[in-house]
């Protein structure tokens, strides 16, 4: 266990590092940030003084090493546009989207399982083949479009819903959560709602596939024989063993979700971080972007291990090794 | 028998205190306005752009303030006069506190500008040599040489106190600001909401409107939606597509007014042109001239502005200093293929030429859709474009004098400080030849008349001879066409009724000029 965490602290290290080298290599391509911050009638010597007060008037590779050496001591740098450190920006947009994502990963979940489970088992049921042809929509609508019709019928039209915006918070160790408010709750609703949908289809569609596979073992059948019912022979015997891919994808949708909910946070006006990482593309803001990435890839590294302590839960025979 | 009774006449006296409270915050009038987007700053020396300006001229003062129609007046500064040609001498209003009870004095000033010279704005002060603090209420202000429009600059230089500013920093300035200004800033979560209260101690009076709460909602449907349900009473920016489904709900009015950006095209003049290949035709007037008949700018603005913009008559709005009355550019260069045609043939291309025009697609109103307009215009002639579009993050690096790699070029440009000197300075004048001139020449256009007059008008300290010199510059261009001038952008603002908002021709909303039922 300990050499595996080794292992993977050594990959994520290594991950980390060729994200930062990736992203400073492309900056170089994507415009001069200085340019996004003076004034178009600006004369040399105030271009000259802006790239100086942004540290970008030395070389590529001077600033690189200014950033790893500033890194290992915990200053990841500040953004160009905003002159305000680069993982306060990302960290106090955060909780916003993390919070959003994990009600629309529940709502994924609490929906997909059951009725996968269910269409897995009666492959050819017409209540199957309903939630089947269901999915397909979920998969294929793209989320901005969904995003607007829920907040032209459920905002505009029926005034159910706000259409945008996070809502009142409460603040608990200095995070502001808005699960914890009744309007928080009324604010969340649509955007987790058109999040989720993606999500919720493919791991419905996974489950199912799973269900099917698992449906012709053996140890079905002899389960059932033995007196098991119908209900415990798809849940405990059968689910469990078509879990391990559906846990895999899980994983990956919670951190892409996490990371890029920028579509579904600009038409919520959800004060998320998603939106930070686009905005700071159009403006050509490295510092924000290296660091946003690079926490991505942190992201990822951290819920694949969770995912793989899961696996050995869901099926003992795997050892992390 | 004496101790109950005192404390039933408190218990008393609290509840009328608490009624009475309860009362004033009912009839106390708040406003939340939708805005395209989050400001990046609140500390003015840090950088600008839109939603910044706007929070800025909420917690802060300038000497000189630009009102809604671009006209100037007193601000920080109650009167000013020259000393000579080049000092000037600004009498500061007494009485005036920041938001913290500092007084405001005239080192806040000197210090403001000193600040500014070191920040990322040092433009702010480029017109300023020299500023004295003659005592308390009196700056005097040194300029290079004779500026005629200080004043008009000052606008833009929002005045800092000394002592706070010094204490808190840069990095902090952005999160705590403090003015002079009508509001106060209560709380700001980033990209959530900024909430401002009215400053009671306002030297021009207590604002009317008491909250003002500011949500940046980026994408404008979303915005459009939030104005219906009510959860916004303005919106900045209402989509085209949505004016007649505001206008027809009947509980709104759609505000328009054409704003100060002027959208042109600059062409080359230099014998050789990087996506030219040979001469460059352009060169010749009468070539910039056929293209400037080849252009249908009424097309433009029916097809792909819907309506929704101003054809320019000039490089600068009527407003401005060194606008020629009754001079149209529409009128002198009517659509007209045929005159193009002859026009090009005289010029010995009569088989017109291919040329690249850079256009961006994330900056203007349609602009990637104008620039594919142009193109198919210009091909009447015979001038092949090829469009070369990108988003204004690489655009502004590409495009930057000594433009190495550009023929023609599509941006705005826009002057809030209403005089026409500091665009024909950066845009017209000959490159390379005066420092902090001709800096944006991106056509290398020379014309030493115009350089002559534009010299003329910054040796004045008289704004009517600025004029003259200024308008004499402004006829010699328009028949030059160094620069093709298509239209000013239509700014658009939505209010539920009973929202009083006269928008303002910088596009600067403010709280403090609005009311609300």
């Amino acid at each position: 266990m300990l050499g595996y965490l080794l292992k993977r602290l050594i990959q994520m290290l290594l991950v980390l590092w060729v994200v930062s080298v990736i992203v400073f290599l492309m900056m170089s391509f994507t415009g001069d940030p200085v340019f996004m911050v003076v004034p178009i009638d600006a004369t040399d010597a105030e271009i000259a003084q802006a790239r100086r007060l942004l540290g970008l008037d030395q070389s590529l590779m001077v600033q690189y090493w200014k950033f790893i050496t500033s890194l290992l001591q915990g200053d990841f740098g500040r953004s160009y546009v905003f002159r305000q450190p680069a993982m306060t920006l990302i960290l106090e947009r955060m909780p916003a989207t993390v919070e959003m994502v994990l009600v629309a990963m529940v709502l994924a979940v609490v929906v997909a399982i059951p009725l996968g489970v269910y269409a897995g088992a009666n492959p050819n049921g017409r209540l199957s083949r309903i939630i089947m042809s269901s999915s397909l929509l979920g998969i294929s609508l793209p989320g901005f479009w969904v995003g607007m019709v829920l907040i032209y019928l459920f905002a505009v039209n029926w005034g159910i819903f706000p259409s945008s915006g996070r809502g009142d918070t409460a603040e608990i160790l200095g995070l502001r959560i808005s699960l914890l408010t009744w309007d928080g709750w009324h604010h969340i609703v649509l955007p987790a709602v058109t999040l989720s949908l993606g999500t919720m289809a493919i791991l419905l569609r996974m489950t199912r596939a799973g269900m099917m596979e698992v449906a012709r073992q053996d140890y079905m059948k002899f389960a059932r024989a033995k007196g098991a019912t119908r209900g415990d022979v798809l849940y405990k015997h059968g689910l469990k063993n078509a879990l391990i891919p559906v846990v895999t994808i899980f994983g990956l949708q919670l951190g892409d979700l996490i990371a890029f909910a920028t579509i579904t946070e600009t038409i919520f006006s959800w004060p998320g971080m998603g939106k930070l990482l686009i905005d700071s593309i159009y403006r050509a803001d490295r510092p924000v972007i290296v660091v946003y990435l690079m926490l991505v890839a942190l992201i990822f590294v951290v819920i694949n291990f969770l995912v793989d302590i899961v696996y050995t839960l869901i099926d003992p025979r795997i050892t992390l090794k | 028998m004496k101790y109950p009774s005192q404390s039933a006449l408190r218990a008393g006296a609290i509840g009328v205190a608490i009624m009475s409270a309860t009362a004033a915050f009912a009839q106390e009038k708040s406003v939340t306005i939708g805005l395209t987007s989050d400001p990046s700053h609140l500390y003015p020396l840090a950088g600008e752009e839109l939603s910044s300006n706007i929070m800025y001229y909420h917690l802060y003062d300038p000497l000189v303030k630009r009102s809604a129609d671009l006209s100037f007046g007193p601000g920080l500064a109650e009167s000013w006069e020259n000393v000579d040609e080049v000092t000037w001498r600004f009498k500061l209003r007494e009485g005036v506190t920041f938001h913290n009870g500092n007084a405001f004095t005239a080192d806040d000033v000197v210090f403001t500008v000193n600040k500014a010279r070191e920040s990322i704005r040092p433009d702010l002060v480029a017109n300023i040599a020299e500023i004295t603090a003659i005592d308390d209420t009196t700056v005097e202000i040194k300029t290079p040489k004779p500026y005629a429009v200080l004043p008009n600059d000052l606008a833009e230089l929002l005045i800092l106190d000394e002592e706070y500013t010094t204490e808190t920093g840069d990095e902090q300035m952005d999160l705590k600001p403090m003015g002079t200004g009508p509001y106060k800033l209560v709380e700001w979560i980033k990209e959530e909401k900024l909430t401002l209260a009215a400053f009671d101690g306002y030297w021009a009076g207590a604002p009317v409107i008491k909250n003002v709460t500011f949500r940046p909602i980026t994408n404008p449907a979303t915005r459009t939606a939030a104005l219906l349900t009510g959860e916004v009473d303005v919106i900045q920016d209402l989509a085209v597509r949505d004016v007649d489904r505001v206008k027809g709900e009947g509980d709104f009015n759609v505000l328009t007014r054409p704003s100060l950006l002027n959208v042109v095209l600059a062409m080359d003049t230099r014998a050789q042109s990087p996506t030219i290949e040979g001469e460059n035709p352009m060169t010749d007037v009468r070539v910039r001239q056929a293209i400037a008949h080849a252009i249908d700018v009424d097309a433009i603005n029916k097809i792909v502005m819907n309506g929704l913009a101003t054809p320019s008559t000039q490089y600068v709005p009527s407003s401005h200093i060194g606008y020629v009355e009754g001079m149209n550019f529409r009128e002198m260069y009517p659509l007209d293929i045929e005159k193009a045609k002859a026009l090009l043939a005289e010029a010995g291309h009569p088989d017109g030429f291919t040329m690249t025009l850079d256009a961006t697609n994330n900056r203007y109103v349609n602009d990637a859709q104008i620039a594919q307009a142009l193109a198919s215009m210009l091909a009447k002639i015979g001038v092949t474009l090829e469009l070369n579009i990108m988003p204004k993050s690489n655009f502004w690096g590409y495009i930057r004098v000594p433009t190495e790699n550009s023929s023609f070029i599509m941006s705005g440009w826009d002057v809030p400080a209403g005089d026409a000197g500091s665009m024909y300075g950066a845009l017209f004048y000959t490159r390379d030849k005066k420092e902090g001139y001709g800096q944006v020449n991106r056509g290398s256009y020379s014309n030493p008349d115009v350089d002559a007059l534009v010299d003329q008008a910054d040796a004045t300290p008289s704004i009517e001879e600025r004029d003259g010199y200024l308008q004499e510059a402004t006829k010699i261009l328009l028949a030059d066409v160094p620069m093709i001038p298509v239209h000013y952008e239509q700014d658009i603002y939505a209010a539920r009724k009973g929202v009083t908002l006269e928008p303002r021709v910088d596009k600067f909303i403010w709280a403090y000029d609005m009311d609300v039922e």
